[in-house]
């Protein structure tokens, strides 16, 4: 008898392609909202983002309420507090949440509050907390990466007690997730690397981690191959829609099979080196994720060197032996970083990023080691160890 | 038919099990904290006061432990004197079987969603590293080797037997003195 065991869930709908940006009215109609809210940030905004999302609704008669575009960059409980406020006042009924992580995290901390009532967020931090469905909610990223638009958590800081504030249920998930290729087609080369080397990571990670099943695979193998063939047409030709939809959609299958496999040590390292040095999410994972997988090699060959076919297509697989399949996405994994530190300078090693000290490389490791990811790492990570890959990664 | 009237039996043996289990594994914990200095610098981090709970949903056994500074962890064998500070929750008596009879590894465990963590997750992270430092201690190599994600490369056999003498001699003193008390 197997011992395996797995759980899936993702009731998120996923709209996604030309003019889905179209479909909110009509989705929002069906979960019968009127009145929706808007919660962006400036650089959204000013992008000019927001306009055909408004027109999208207007046109079908459906009047955006209220727009909040002051978002910022970690967002707080001050801000989720405002923003319930504003929300009341003007009596919406649904969340939009157009934007990246922050704004997403806090549309979904916003909808907390409206939904379950109060003023204070900090009290409904935790896993299992909430018990009840919340306000119609939807998303619209504008980065292809994240996968905030499918996953069940939230990250809110606690400005008085300077501690991040994380928030978990399935009830945070949104109604829907709107993937519509003109939200992305402006984004900035090294953003759009940063950001699909996220997504790249996640479903890497998902597809390696302790707790990958046969659904996160599907999901996680999709996205692998959709980053693969579609990054650097991108980065050559930012106007390509069909390559931007391309990334988004990785992005949310990412999202969909990291949310339900969880991710390994990348994350743990990244999480800490994001706290410590303040550099991008998107940048850590690219430059972590070819050196935490020559540490994890030994224990995760055989995923590994399946992902060869969605990385380098079925050519460069079978050609390969089985045994140098693993190694091979490695260096494939290197090879489309070098192409991409090419063309927008993304950092492959921790000097390259002029951010990080040598001497940080210790509290590091430590802050790592404490990271709840580095639970689901196929490998037992000690201290020393994580050392040896910030090493190896330092230049 | 058979089957049908065994099971009884057979739950109310996991659920002892389940509860000796932990019984040990406390006084274990208390025991691993006064011998060994790698765990008492993990547990140096937990504020002291800090109350630690592994439980098996919704009212099944528990060990509960408390750090009471300097790392060092104390069994609570009544029950928590305040409400815990983390804890760690199986969703069924057959998963906490499956992992203290070592069917199942602790992280495998974590990876297949049968347990839940409450409270803080970075000392929940540690707390496991110290499960894990004392389970590759206290079990049979080829025993701890089931029950960890990685037996210890630098614990060599020496060390392993003596720790496990002086946390198993510890382990059935403070039984002694539950049931002297």
């Amino acid at each position: 008898m197997t011992n395996n065991y797995y759980e899936f869930f993702c009731p998120v709908k996923v709209i996604a392609g030309k003019a889905a940006l179209e479909h909110i009215p009509y989705e929002l109609t069906g979960l019968a909202a009127k009145r929706p809210m808007i919660v962006t940030d400036k650089g959204v905004r000013a992008a000019g983002l927001l306009d055909p999302v408004i027109a999208a609704c207007e046109e079908s008669g459906l009047e955006i309420v209220a727009i909040y575009d002051d978002v910022p960059p970690d967002s707080s409980t001050t801000v989720v507090r405002d923003i319930a406020k504003v929300y009341r006042k003007e009596k919406c009924d649904s969340i939009i949440a157009v934007g990246g992580g922050s704004a997403i995290d806090t549309g979904k901390a916003v909808n907390i509050l409206v939904s379950e009532g109060g003023d204070d967020i900090a009290k409904y931090s935790g896993a299992g907390i909430l018990k009840h469905p919340l306000k119609p909610f939807f998303v619209v990223p504008t980065t292809a990466g994240t996968g905030s638009e499918v996953t069940s958590v939230a990250i809110i800081t606690d400005e008085k007690k300077g501690v991040k504030l994380p928030f978990t249920s399935s009830f945070l998930l949104p109604n829907a997730a709107i993937i519509d290729p003109r939200m992305t087609l402006t984004l900035p080369p090294h953003i759009t690397a940063a950001t699909a080397m996220d997504a790249m990571t996640h479903a890497t990670e998902a597809f390696t981690c302790m707790a990958k099943n046969p659904l996160s695979d599907a999901y996680a193998t999709a996205a692998v191959k959709k980053v693969s063939q579609s990054l650097l047409q991108v980065m050559d030709n930012p106007k390509d829609e069909h390559g931007r939809l391309e990334l988004a959609q990785a992005s949310t299958m990412a999202g969909i099979a990291f949310s339900n496999s969880m991710v390994g040590l990348v994350h743990s390292l990244g999480h800490a080196t994001g706290a410590i040095c303040h550099l991008p999410h998107g940048l850590c994972m690219s430059l972590y994720l070819p050196y935490v997988l020559e540490f994890n090699l030994e224990s995760i060959r055989e995923p590994l060197g399946e992902l060869l076919l969605y990385l380098e297509g079925p050519e460069v697989f079978s050609a390969t032996p089985a045994s140098r399949r693993a190694e091979a996405s490695i260096s494939s994994i290197r090879k489309l970083r070098d192409a991409l530190y090419k063309r927008c300078q993304l950092p492959r090693t921790l000097k390259e990023t002029g951010k990080v000290l040598e001497s940080q490389l210790e509290a590091i490791a430590e802050m790592a080691l404490d990271d709840g990811s580095i639970m689901f790492n196929p490998r037992e990570v000690s201290l020393d160890d994580a050392l040896s890959v910030l090493r190896r990664a330092w230049a | 038919m058979l089957v049908k009237r065994l099971q009884p039996m057979v739950s109310h043996a996991r659920r002892s099990y389940v509860g000796l289990m932990f019984q040990v594994m406390g006084r274990a914990l208390q025991a691993i904290s006064e011998v060994d200095e790698t765990t008492r610098n993990e547990t140096r981090a937990l504020p002291v006061g800090f109350l630690f709970e592994m439980q098996v949903m919704p009212n099944g056994p528990k060990l509960i432990v408390e750090h009471t500074g300097d790392g060092l962890l104390h069994y609570h064998r009544d029950g928590a004197p305040r409400p815990v500070d983390l804890s760690i929750q199986f969703k069924h008596m057959t998963h906490a079987f499956l992992v203290l009879s070592f069917q199942e590894k602790t992280s495998v465990a974590f990876a297949n969603d049968r347990m839940l963590v409450d409270g803080d997750v970075s000392l929940a992270v540690r707390m496991t590293r110290v499960l894990n430092r004392l389970e590759s201690f206290i079990l049979p190599k080829l025993v701890a080797e089931r029950a960890v994600k990685e037996y210890p490369a630098n614990l060599h056999l020496p060390e392993k037997l003596l720790s496990a003498a002086r946390i198993y001699l510890k382990v059935a003193t403070n039984f002694v003195e539950t049931v002297r008390a």
